[in-house]
């Protein structure tokens, strides 16, 4: 249970709010690279934090991200010219550069300077591995580029995709730590889905569905670690990591790709699902990258030219109830993502979290709400940074490994759990 | 027309969840295990809770060289000794509480007799940033076998958190 105060103080992430200035200390992704292919393309618009924004890309490659809203008359610049280094507002033609400042306003004599009175709003929109990325608080509390490692790698190392999700980003976020769903939820998926099957340690996840937890404080967020029984009294273990405020990386099978989100409000109802994948030392093979594409693993198929899911609310996620009872998926919908989307997206918009009944196995998540909510209190009493702002903090791996049973993870496995460049993940 | 689900899911229908309790209260033992967690456990027992009772294995524990036995391991934070296995008969869970570094042996005691009684438990241990792995890893050791669900958080004040979460 969370009482609905708390609750406010994280689901919420409008300008004004606490937990709207707890994002606004991140550089968060806001496009794919993609989504802007070329110099003087369309704009695209963009909505996060519950701002509505224009992304584009001028006529010099420069990226600019500002407020939707032309100053003169509050017309979508979406409509705007993009042409000779900047956006031009298709009703009085008044324009603007990358930063936001307007540059004409053809009805005024050009010596009046008045063009320079005219700025919208505009945030920095910088690329890094296939992904815009934007900062939205204040300019003198900017904090280095972001240091992902699958932003860092080689691009045909990486595979990123992104969904609409109908919900706000909190319960998204939780169902990413929610460890002890992954044995329901997903049971018919590990031995189908190639990105995931044959991997040796997928024995030990069949074989033993009732694992035991353990829920560690990390500099930037969580460790959740599942353990299970392996050969000769060994433990295999799963570790999952949390980097604040919305980062979670799931530990990886075998030689297969290592996945994982971000979670980003868009308003306080929705979210995109960031979803990447990537091997830190070889490229994605074809057919690896095909069955990304084809929405396997955490990716989804999508409605034709948009980012919301084939699959979604307004055809009851294509559930199958006959799959479901023969047991080819265990809630009726196909897919790892929808599984997971479907559900949260059936709590409604923001989930009423005082009717929950939380247990011990969700430890994950109420260390993850209580470090949240801590680090919102020490932003708003001391203007404290939170924590995953540190590149250091972002320089993570999750990890699958086989441990001695008297060995905690966290010493045991230290090195697995940080980027090793060159070196390939520690997986089972 | 609109589907169920997406109908459902709107804010308009969320308006129609039922208003009506959806559990009964839990009983939680919290269990301090070392001197510094009964510190602890201490000022968590100050604040309001449900069904819920403090404990603390410290100011009882018989004598090494006295015969095994399962009464005289706990006691109520007032000092009075209390008998483990009526403590957590019917209890729905027992948090036991370590300090990092500190010895914890009577965790196997309590988690036996949890195990034996088919409660569940969860260990939770309190870590200063300065104390050294080796010393978090034997307090780990001890707990691990007992515990099926294991924190390891940076401050006390978590487990206030933990514990209004489910309810105690
Ligand atoms: S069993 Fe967990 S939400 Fe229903
Ligand atoms: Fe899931």
């Amino acid at each position: 249970m969370l009482k609905k105060e708390q609750s406010d103080l994280l689901t919420l992430t409008g300008p004004g709010t606490a937990g709207g200035r707890l994002f606004r200390c991140y550089w968060l992704p806001a496009l794919l690279s993609s989504e802007l292919p070329e110099n003087d393309c369309p704009p695209v618009r963009v909505k996060l934090l519950s701002e509505r924004l224009l992304a584009f890309r001028d006529s010099e490659g420069r990226l600019g991200l500002i407020d939707e809203f032309c100053a003169h008359r509050g017309v979508s610049l979406w409509f705007g010219r993009n042409e000779e280094g900047g956006l031009r507002c298709p009703y009085h033609g008044w324009k603007y550069d990358r930063t936001g400042q307007c540059i004409e306003v053809p009805s005024e004599p050009v010596e009046s300077g008045f063009c320079n009175k005219i700025k919208l709003k505009s945030y920095p929109l910088v690329e890094r591995g296939g992904v815009l990325w934007t900062y939205m608080g204040p300019a003198d509390k900017q904090p280095p580029l972001p240091e992902w490692e699958f932003a860092q790698v080689p691009p045909e190392q990486s595979f990123m995709s992104k969904r609409i999700q109908e919900s706000n980003w909190l319960q998204a976020m939780e169902g990413g730590i929610d460890s002890s769903h992954v044995s329901f939820l997903h049971r018919g998926d590990l031995n189908s889905d190639p990105l995931f099957r044959g991997a040796k340690a997928n024995q030990y996840n069949l074989k033993d569905s009732r694992p035991v937890f353990e829920v560690v404080e990390s500099p930037g967020g969580l460790f959740i670690g599942a353990r299970r029984n392996a050969e000769s009294g060994n433990y295999y273990w799963r570790i999952t990591q949390w980097v604040m405020p919305s980062f979670t990386m799931i530990p990886p099978r075998g030689d297969h790709p290592v996945h994982g989100h971000f979670w980003i409000p868009i308003d306080d109802d929705n979210c995109w699902t960031w979803s990447f994948d990537y091997h830190p030392t070889r490229a994605l093979s074809p057919g690896e990258v095909a069955a990304m594409r084809d929405g396997k693993g955490i990716h989804v198929k999508y409605e034709p030219g948009t980012f919301r899911p084939l699959a979604n609310k307004d055809n009851d996620y294509l559930i199958d109830r006959a799959a479901q009872k023969a047991g080819r998926t265990f809630s009726g919908v196909e897919g790892i993502a929808m599984q997971d989307a479907s559900l949260q997206e059936s709590m409604g918009p923001i989930v009423d979290r005082t009717k929950e009944n939380l247990v011990s196995t969700d430890n994950g998540i109420i260390m993850a709400r209580h470090r949240l909510l801590r680090s919102v209190k020490a932003l708003m009493d001391k203007d404290q940074a939170p924590p995953g702002v540190d590149s250091v903090h972002q320089l993570v791996r999750s990890a699958a490994v086989i441990l001695p049973p008297d060995k905690p993870f966290i010493e045991a496995a230290k090195d697995a759990l940080v980027v090793r460049a060159g070196t390939a993940h520690a997986s089972v | 027309m609109q589907s169920e689900s997406a109908r459902a899911a709107s804010a308009a229908e969320a308006r129609f969840r039922i208003d009506a309790p959806n559990s009964q209260p839990r009983s939680i033992k919290v269990i301090a295990l070392d001197h510094p967690s009964e510190a602890i456990v201490k000022r968590l027992a100050t604040s309001v809770w449900g069904n819920t009772s403090f404990l603390t294995t410290l100011a009882s524990a018989p004598p090494r060289d006295a015969p095994f036995s399962m009464r005289g391991w706990l006691a109520d934070l007032a000092g009075h000794t209390k008998i483990l296995v009526d403590e957590i008969e019917h209890a729905d869970l027992v948090v036991m509480i370590a300090t990092a570094g500190e010895n914890i042996e009577s965790a196997s005691i309590i988690g036996e007799a949890c195990s034996l009684k088919r409660v569940m438990t969860t260990g939770l241990v309190v870590t200063a940033p300065s104390v050294p792995g080796a010393e978090l890893s034997r307090s780990l050791a001890q707990l691990r076998p007992w515990a099926l669900m294991l924190v390891v958080a940076s401050a006390e004040d978590y487990i206030a958190d933990m514990l209004m979460a489910l309810r105690a």
